[in-house]
């Protein structure tokens, strides 16, 4: 069961196209695995097409506004194009992921944008990132961690917001699987561990984190290279 | 005057059904994409066409754009009506939907940000193909399924269990969790670390 999920007001502007290409993809693929914010979500639409298209009657300040409006001539343009057939052709999408070795079933939105993954690179112990490419301010990466791995205690200077896409991972707070989604503001220390199992997560981070503990400061000059 | 004659007439061979009615609206969706009607499509445009031009006014406050989206959008309700699927909601959200995908394309492209995530990348209203993804891991040889199945005695009982319920049984992995009662992410790491050690005992044994 998933736990963690966006909020009502990250849904909606999910479904009107409202948020950073990075945080569409979180919340996307969140979507895709959470029968419930699905299920939210399509109402939503629904909600707000009924708000657009609802009315018997259009009110009259848009009917004012649409004096200029050539529906005839418009709609003749239209007709004039041939409707495209059916096309039963299925087209199998890769949603497979192989890194270091292992296979990774990546959810439907993640698929869709297999091609912007980059790179793969190996981080300090047993850490793995590839950057993915959509595009705006924040920046999207997703990170797999081994089998205990421990993350050196970081601040972020803005918000960082992860999703299990496969695995678990544990901070100071709670146990994080599949589908669960968290944000974090720039106030929260916090040090994600992996610990029997494995973890696959997407982060989206609105600024570079900083690292606070001891040893750690020494690393971050690499926390540039880290979520670039 | 014009508008008068139209509504009149609508009403008169059209009886009292409206596009506002969802049943209605997903019959005339039908007759475009069937039958190529140019008698429903009309009436779906008669309908929806000013309501998007509403919307999109008050979006872009600019005529022209408006006009754009509202012409791209009824473009795709005519030429793609047989993309329609009435089991997974109504004629007017499926028509939101679209102008919602053409609305964040516009605001991208007049951003110049035509690299960045796209409407169909992240919400595939209008996908001509059926979204298939290789979800079986691929396992169908039958040599290797025999090989496998040896090896699989050599798997920890809970990882042979999730692996003999998907591959044997063919159930999916939420079937399995559901069936065991335990999380999605277990069986999917069970899954997952047993292939890991099959495929190492194969190779061990080549
Ligand atoms: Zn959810």
């Amino acid at each position: 069961m998933i736990k963690f999920h966006p909020s009502e007001e990250y849904l909606f502007n999910y479904v009107t196209g409202e948020l950073s290409p990075a945080m569409l993809m979180m919340v996307g693929t969140h979507v895709d695995m959470c029968p419930q914010c699905a299920n939210t979500a399509q109402e939503m639409e629904t909600a707000l097409a009924n708000k657009l298209f609802g009315q018997a009657q259009l009110p009259e300040e848009f009917e004012a506004g649409n004096e200029g409006f050539d529906g005839a001539a418009m709609l003749a343009e239209i007709m004039a194009q041939t409707p495209q057939q059916h096309d039963d052709k299925v087209v199998k999408l890769s949603n497979e992921l192989i890194l270091e070795g292992k296979r990774f079933e990546l959810p439907a939105t993640l698929a869709r944008n297999h091609h912007r993954i980059g790179q793969w690179q190996k981080l300090i112990g047993k850490m793995w990132r590839a950057p993915v490419q959509v595009g705006g301010q924040d920046v999207l990466t997703m990170i797999y961690m081994a089998e205990n791995t421990r993350v050196a205690e970081h601040t972020h200077k803005g918000n960082e917001a992860t999703l299990v896409v496969n695995g678990v991972f544990n901070d100071e707070t709670s146990e994080y699987r599949d589908g669960d989604i968290m944000f974090l503001d720039g106030k929260v220390k916090h040090t994600p561990e992996t610990r029997q199992e494995d973890c696959l997560t997407l982060a989206a981070l609105d600024a570079p984190m900083h690292f606070t503990s001891g040893v750690s400061r020494l690393l971050n000059p690499f926390s540039s290279l880290f979520f670039k | 005057m014009q508008t008068a004659t139209e509504t009149n007439i609508r009403s008169k061979s059209m009886s009292s059904a409206q596009p506002d009615n969802p049943d209605h609206a997903a019959a005339l969706l039908s007759l475009v994409a069937n039958e190529q009607s140019r008698r429903a499509f009309s009436e779906l445009f008669a309908y929806f066409a000013p309501r998007l031009k509403a919307y999109a006014t008050r979006q872009f406050g600019n005529e022209q754009t408006a006009m754009d989206l509202v012409q791209e959008t009824m473009t795709n309700v005519w030429k793609k009506a047989h993309l329609f699927k009435p089991d997974r909601g109504s004629a007017s959200t499926w028509i939101f939907t679209i102008a919602r995908n053409i609305r964040f394309d516009i605001l991208r492209k007049n951003k110049h940000r035509q690299y960045d995530l796209s409407a169909d990348e992240l919400w595939p209203v209008l996908a001509e193909q059926n979204e298939s993804f290789n979800d079986d891991y691929g396992l169908d040889d039958e040599l290797l399924m025999q090989q496998l199945a040896n090896y699989c005695e050599e798997l920890p009982k809970a990882q042979r269990t999730v692996i003999e319920m998907i591959y044997v049984v063919g159930k999916s992995q939420q079937e399995v969790a559901d069936a065991l009662g335990i999380p999605l992410g277990t069986v999917k790491s069970r899954t997952r670390l047993a292939l890991q050690k099959l495929k190492e005992l194969v190779q061990r044994n080549d």
